[in-house]
């Protein structure tokens, strides 16, 4: 009896011990796999925080739309360059309403833009100048510039500085106007585009009777040339800006597609091919 | 593992090779349209033509469609590396990287360039089914092996020591 009774007892005495040991290994697999997560979770914190890092240095690099900070500071010398700059990439080329460049010029280059556009900004700041240079300026091109309503949110702003612009027209400014606003351009959708922006624009361009200005800004026609333009471009199923149309002057104008507004190559090999016509 | 849980974790990482499959014939398409100067195929007007030439197009010289065709090799190979815990940490993490960059050049789309390039989209949408799967698969890790598999195993190791 009493062997029986070791016996039990060492049956216990095991149990219990294997008992301990199965807690024990539970808990250690328990302890293992909460590290294991603790650690793909600081891995996934880190790919993550990397890839957010990556993204906004990608979105500040690349300017433009979200990030853009090229607001230039009234009276600043920055404003006094940039009036320069326009003057000089500009100036002395005949002006007529929206039309830059001489009505004899053989190639008609129709630009659809939104002032608040970054991506016409990008287009009028990099490819334009040279086409200027080039074509503009030796007569063989005149470029017409179009509104298209696709990057400013209120379609009243959107009116108000698109007349302001051809106000400016009227006294055969407007390229040094619209010149101005891109290259001023402001953050987007952040509504700089006040009666005080537009005032100061208006101060900057050259050649820009002001009181008369500020009264042509109220002239019907303007308004009426908006929606003219906005159904030129939906004729055409526009959808987007910079778009474009471009043929022989007085002749049917044709889409200009698959050209990148910063480059200005595609537009270069079109105007040679219609200068050959 | 257990079948079912292997079955599961195979026939998860297939539908991942399936949809890079995809993102690779889509970036593929992309980069040759870039590089042919053509109009790519758009049911939505000139959209993907606005999107493919806009200045966000290329990053640093670099055309996106280019680096999303790399980006989708580099996924594909994780996937069909020896699977493990580092071959899903680069899964994931280059999942992330192309969804992160994914959801950028669709912001881009929306609010600078006012155009929605269909194929752009489409790759957007499989990068972030993608990331999903990947995310969860990472954390999830090996599925553990079944309690009557381990015991077999074990039982199966036995004799060898007495062997020794």
């Amino acid at each position: 009896m009493p062997q029986v009774g070791n016996d039990e007892e060492d049956l216990t005495r095991k149990e219990r011990r294997e008992q301990a040991r199965a807690q024990r290994k539970a808990v250690e697999e328990a302890e293992a796999a909460r590290a294991v997560r603790r650690t793909r979770m600081t891995q996934l914190g880190i790919v993550v925080a990397i890839v957010v890092v990556a993204i906004v240095v990608i979105a500040v690099a690349a300017g433009g739309g979200g990030s853009s900070n090229h607001t230039v500071q009234k009276g600043s010398a920055r404003e006094a360059s940039t009036v320069s700059k326009v003057n000089a990439e500009i100036g002395g080329i005949s002006q007529r309403g929206n039309v830059l460049g001489a009505a004899t010029a053989p190639v008609t280059l129709v630009y659809f833009g939104d002032l608040e556009c970054p991506v016409c900004r990008e287009f009028t700041l990099t490819a334009l100048p040279s086409l200027i240079q080039k074509y503009v300026r030796t007569g063989k091109l005149r470029v017409e510039y179009r509104s298209l309503e696709t990057a400013t949110r209120e379609p009243e702003t959107f009116k108000t500085q698109q007349i302001a612009a051809l106000a400016a027209g009227a006294q055969n400014v407007m390229w040094n106007f619209i010149e101005l606003f891109y290259n001023e351009q402001g953050q987007e959708d952040s509504g700089y585009v006040t009666e005080g922006y537009l005032s100061n624009l208006a101060n900057q361009t050259t050649g820009l009777n002001k009181a008369k200005w500020e009264e042509d800004r109220h002239n019907p026609a303007y308004e009426n040339a908006v929606t003219t333009d906005a159904q030129l471009a939906n004729s055409n199923k526009f959808n987007g800006t910079p778009a474009f149309l471009i043929g022989r002057t007085g002749g049917k104008l044709q889409k200009l597609e698959e050209v990148s507004p910063s480059e200005a190559s595609g537009f270069e090999s079109a105007i040679e091919s219609l200068l050959k016509k | 593992m257990s079948p079912a849980a292997s079955t599961h974790s195979r026939n998860l990482r297939i539908a991942m090779i399936v949809l890079t499959v995809i993102g690779i014939g889509l970036a593929t398409y992309l980069t040759y349209v870039h590089y042919a100067g053509i109009k790519p195929a758009c049911t939505a007007g000139e959209s993907c033509t606005k999107v493919q030439t806009s200045v966000y197009s290329k990053v640093a010289g670099v055309p996106v469609a280019l680096m999303g065709l790399i980006g989708y090799i580099a996924i594909l190979a994780s996937l069909l590396a020896p699977q493990g815990e580092n071959s899903r940490l680069a899964t994931m993490a280059l999942t992330l990287i192309g969804f992160g960059f994914s959801a950028y050049l669709t912001y881009r789309e929306l609010f600078s360039i006012h155009a929605i390039c269909e194929w752009c989209v489409s790759s957007a949408v499989i990068l972030t089914i993608l990331t999903c799967l990947s995310t969860w698969r990472f954390l999830r890790g090996e599925e553990a092996p079944a309690p009557a598999q381990s015991t077999a195993e074990h039982q199966a190791q036995a004799p060898l020591t007495p062997a020794s």
